[in-house]
């Protein structure tokens, strides 16, 4: 039988603790274990720094949120609450949290500028696992759903996520009614809600 | 197409798209939230809405976090790991006082998962750890990156030890147990790897063993530990 602590060996600290599920590593985070919490970073620190990366276009600026959001993780490990959703997508949350506080002391018209940088595949990365292959398809597949979306929907959507503008500073820019701007972002998700969720019922079928 | 109305509320209902991007001004988030209180459309309408933001924080073209980035976290979080010790030798000091935490699940799973920090049993049922199942004790390491565990099945037991500091030059690291009385010396004499790794076996198992703990020795062992004990595994 494959042994886990063995199959772990050759990794770094707290290798024992690699054949944990984020959610028990979780439990280990908050009791102050900074094995575990090495554990939780190794798995979730790349797509941090890419999303942080992609809101602040600049790389000391994607460090600081990265480190901001890690270090609140470590110290606020038991606001983690698995029922509302996974450790990676709570962490994607701090993350973009983080980015949008810095985002937000730059004027909208650079943040306007960054968003309209575009969200094209730029950076090296490394593609070692399978799992990495699914998360890479699956970024694509998402990309595509909101590039299918009417360019207005999918321009206050990039807007709001990734540039950090409220929605009336979107009107503003846009030049358009602040319920209009609300309108385009409830019927751009939606539609992606759609286009995911067919997509996802077609591989599980 | 099935595009949902706003959760069928008039007032705020166009709120929980905005909302849930992060596009609402502090004072309209304040009064969106204290709104989700009573009203279930709106909820539902966020909730439905949130796994596609989650996607949209996955969609990022992925690359690699600096290396540096990870050593500047990693010195921040083992200085406080250190210093929640130093403050509540046996617990986590810097969460007394905090409400307890309900995580059915995981307790199951885990079975007691109580102080860590002093190298407590942790009953891990490991899948298809065989017909006795795996018992997993966290030792307490005195260097502050390292970590080791005793993993015992049946009678027998291996201590798994990462990211241990070399022996010093001219010593080796030596296993011993602890019965009753004084620690008993093993021939189990060895080194680390370069990345701090070792597996060393305990023989004779651990029936009636209480303790299993490392010590620095001069190489060939000695009979009676020399040193004070790097590793301390309380059964």
């Amino acid at each position: 039988m494959l042994n886990p602590l063995r199959s772990a060996a050759g990794s770094r600290s707290g290798s024992h603790l690699r054949v944990l599920a984020d959610e028990e590593l979780m439990q280990l985070v908050y009791r102050g274990n900074a094995d575990a919490f090495e554990v939780v970073y190794d798995r979730h620190a790349d797509a941090a720094f890419s999303l942080a990366l992609r809101m602040c276009r600049q790389r000391a600026m994607a460090e600081d949120v990265v480190q901001e959001a890690f270090l609140s993780l470590w110290r606020s490990g038991a606001r983690y609450d698995r029922s509302r959703g996974s450790v990676r997508s709570w962490t994607l949350g701090i993350v973009h949290n983080r980015a949008i506080d810095a985002l937000r002391r730059k004027s909208v018209r650079d943040r306007v500028t960054i968003v309209q940088e575009g969200i094209e595949e730029k950076l090296p990365a490394r593609e070692r696992t399978e799992v990495e292959f699914a998360r890479r398809d699956e970024a694509r597949e998402i990309r595509d759903a909101l590039r299918r979306l009417p360019d207005e929907q999918s321009r206050v959507i990039e807007l709001a996520y990734y540039g950090g503008l409220t929605h009336t500073e979107i009107a503003q820019a846009l030049d358009a009614p602040v319920g209009t701007v609300k309108g385009r972002m409830r019927l751009g998700l939606a539609k992606m809600r759609s286009a995911l969720g067919e997509a996802a019922a077609e591989v599980s079928s | 197409m099935n595009v949902r109305d706003h959760g069928g509320c008039e007032r705020f209902g166009e709120d929980a798209a905005p909302y849930v991007l992060d596009a609402l001004t502090e004072a309209e988030r304040g009064a969106f939230e204290a709104h989700l209180q009573d009203c279930e459309g709106c909820r539902e309408e966020v909730a439905s809405l949130q796994p596609v933001v989650a996607a949209l924080a996955a969609a990022v073209p992925q690359g690699q976090a600096p290396s540096p980035l990870k050593d500047s976290v990693m010195r921040t979080v083992a200085m406080e790991a250190g210093l929640r010790r130093r403050q509540a030798p046996g617990q986590d000091g810097a969460l007394r006082g905090r409400p307890s935490w309900s995580w059915p699940s995981w307790r199951v799973a885990l079975g007691v998962a109580a102080t860590f920090a002093l190298g407590v049993v942790v009953a891990l049922a490991l899948s298809g750890g065989g017909t006795g199942g795996t018992r997993l004790i966290r030792a307490q390491v005195t260097f502050p990156r390292a970590s080791a565990l005793l993993r015992i099945e049946g009678s027998s037991a291996e201590l798994d030890i990462a990211d241990m500091p070399q022996s010093p030059r001219g010593k080796v690291y030596e296993l011993w147990v602890k019965r009753a009385g004084a620690a008993e010396p093993t021939n189990a004499l060895f080194t680390v790897s370069s990345t701090g790794r070792a597996t060393v076996g305990v023989p004779g198992g651990v029936r009636g063993v209480k303790v299993v703990m490392v010590t620095a020795e001069p190489q060939g062992g000695t009979s009676v530990p020399t040193s004070s004990p790097v590793v301390v595994a309380s059964l």
